[in-house]
């Protein structure tokens, strides 16, 4: 069983912030996913603070990001056979995120 | 955090567990009320040096390297213990706490390790919740007295018993083995859970939260998941419930320090990624065929959390999972929260109705929530006068800060005359 990390980005420009009823169908949305794919998901992912710290050349500038079109707001952890079973799943996410998929290399 | 006292308080609560779970290692748990005195007086020590000369650059070594001194000095002089001496001097070599060994199966966290022999079953398992609190926790015998609805005599009574069973037995702290962990498991996950509890709800003292003990039970529930005799539904049930609990700590304080009660909080402060973590949790715990308290109180939580508004809150499945809860763990505490449920199901008169008719004679008179219920829904009928005597009655059971400020705003809320112009 290989792990891989999930990247949820979004649009810069979808940073409003949603209304509680809209957090809560995202969070109806969400939790069906989380029931569905349960023995995959490594608990622990979270979101992400839209703003942050940028290091580069030994410079820390603060965000946002402006070259930036899309953020990161959050990632997860999920343990899948291979790239195809990982993408199914990746499929199934509520709607709203560019999703990047990547391999744990696992050399622990 | 830089004034000593601060920091010393913060070390009593992270380091006293640790410690006594450290020196009990080399010591043996029959060495356990000396561990105790040791680390208190180290951390006294502390109190005292740090202030005068300052805050060293390793404090938790000083704490540790004190208490390890300590010990040795008061072994010296009972040379009875001398058995114990080598394995300590073995220690005095190190500049700082031994490394914690690391074995496929065994449980690589002391805290916890001491966790499971508190929860040996040798000890009365009235006795086990209690042990662990002081020994782990560093709890007054008030503060558990509270925590767990008994006597301070009571509680006194079972950490002694406690102490005796360790000590006639001689138990060995090294790790249990998996069966084991799997037998001490529910125990230990009651302690854990209380830890929680105690940090949600203070009981004294003038913080409304205490996130350190919070954050210590989820530590120690997250280290148990992650261990293959923890790795079970009832942990990954707990750790939703806790999660849920924690995503609400934000909105639950206000800028004065007061209670914001959950139809009053602000739910886009809420920590959405504790509640995306819960909910992680929660589906991962809907993999067996048992249903814990755990399960259902997770259940409860993330009912508060998915209702976009307070208003919106299925209550109906909310009073049926309390129903469920008092089936599988019957408490005063559980009828209490179906009294309220049911009171927004079907009015005031119907929780009133509910909390009269499963009003046992368990209910602990200084349980304060009793009393702020009672008056909540005696309020809500218009009954001032009736509110106003549940709510001096719970004043006086109450010791925690910010709840008697709460308690003092709605006694102002009672018009003098008792007013009874009642709604329905």
């Amino acid at each position: 069983m290989a792990k891989f990390l999930f990247i949820y980005r979004e649009s810069t420009e979808s940073s409003a912030k949603p209304s509680p009823e809209e957090m809560q169908a995202l969070a109806g949305a969400w939790y069906a996913w989380m029931q569905k794919f349960s023995s995959a998901i490594v608990p622990g992912g979270d979101g992400l603070k839209h703003s942050g710290r940028l290091l580069k050349g030994g410079l820390v500038t603060d965000g946002p990001y402006v070259e930036a079109k899309e953020i990161i707001v959050s990632f997860a952890l999920i343990q899948a056979v291979d790239y195809d079973a990982a993408v199914a799943i990746a499929r199934e996410c509520p709607p709203g995120h560019t999703i990047e998929i990547r391999e744990l290399a696992g050399y622990a | 955090m830089s004034e000593p006292r601060e920091l010393v308080e913060h070390f009593f609560r992270h380091e006293f567990g640790r410690l006594v779970a450290l020196l009990t290692r080399s010591l043996g748990v029959r060495h356990l009320d000396l561990v105790e005195d040791v680390v208190q007086a180290a951390l006294v020590q502390a109190l005292e040096t740090w202030s005068r000369r300052g805050v060293p650059e390793d404090p938790a070594g000083w704490l540790y390297r004190t208490a390890r001194n300590l010990a040795i000095d008061a072994l010296r002089r009972e040379r009875t213990h001398a058995r114990a001496l080598p394995r300590l001097a073995e220690d005095a070599g190190r500049e700082s706490p031994p490394p914690e060994p690391q074995f496929a199966d065994e449980i690589g966290d002391e805290p916890l390790r001491l966790l499971f022999v508190c929860c040996h079953e040798a000890v009365p398992a009235e006795s086990r919740v209690a042990f662990a609190l002081r020994t782990l926790c560093g709890f007054g015998t008030a503060e558990i007295a509270r925590a767990l609805l008994t006597t301070d005599a009571n509680v006194q009574k079972r950490i002694e018993r406690a102490r005796d069973r360790l000590r006639e037995l001689d138990v060995d702290f090294d790790a249990p083995d998996a069966t084991q962990l799997r037998a001490r498991l529910d125990a230990v996950l009651a302690v854990v859970y209380l830890l929680f509890s105690q940090g949600c709800h203070v009981t004294h003292g003038d913080e409304p939260i205490r996130r350190d003990l919070c954050n210590e039970a989820l530590r120690l529930a997250r280290m148990l998941a992650a261990h293959p005799a923890g790795d079970v539904p009832a942990v990954h049930a707990l750790l939703a419930l806790m999660c849920f609990h924690g995503a609400r700590f934000d909105a639950r304080v206000a800028a004065d320090g007061a209670i914001v009660l959950l139809g009053e909080q602000d739910r886009s402060a809420w920590n959405w990624g504790d509640v995306r973590e819960g909910m992680a949790w929660l589906a991962k715990s809907a993999a067996g065929d048992e249903l814990t308290r755990y399960h259902v109180e997770a259940g409860i939580a993330w009912e508060h959390c998915r209702a976009p508004t307070f208003a919106d809150t299925d209550w109906r499945r909310i009073a049926e999972l309390y129903d469920t809860l008092d089936r599988i763990a019957p408490s005063p505490l559980h009828a209490l929260n179906r009294a309220v449920a049911e009171a927004y199901l079907h009015g005031p008169r119907a929780g009133l109705d509910h909390l009269a008719a499963v009003l046992p004679e368990s209910v602990p008179a200084r349980y304060p929530g009793w009393h702020v219920v009672t008056g909540e829904l005696q309020f809500r009928l218009g009954r001032h006068a009736a509110a106003g005597r549940a709510w001096r009655e719970a004043l006086r059971w109450t010791t925690a800060g910010a709840d008697r400020e709460f308690l003092r705003r709605r006694l102002a809320d009672c018009r003098p005359d008792g007013g009874t112009h009642a709604a329905g």
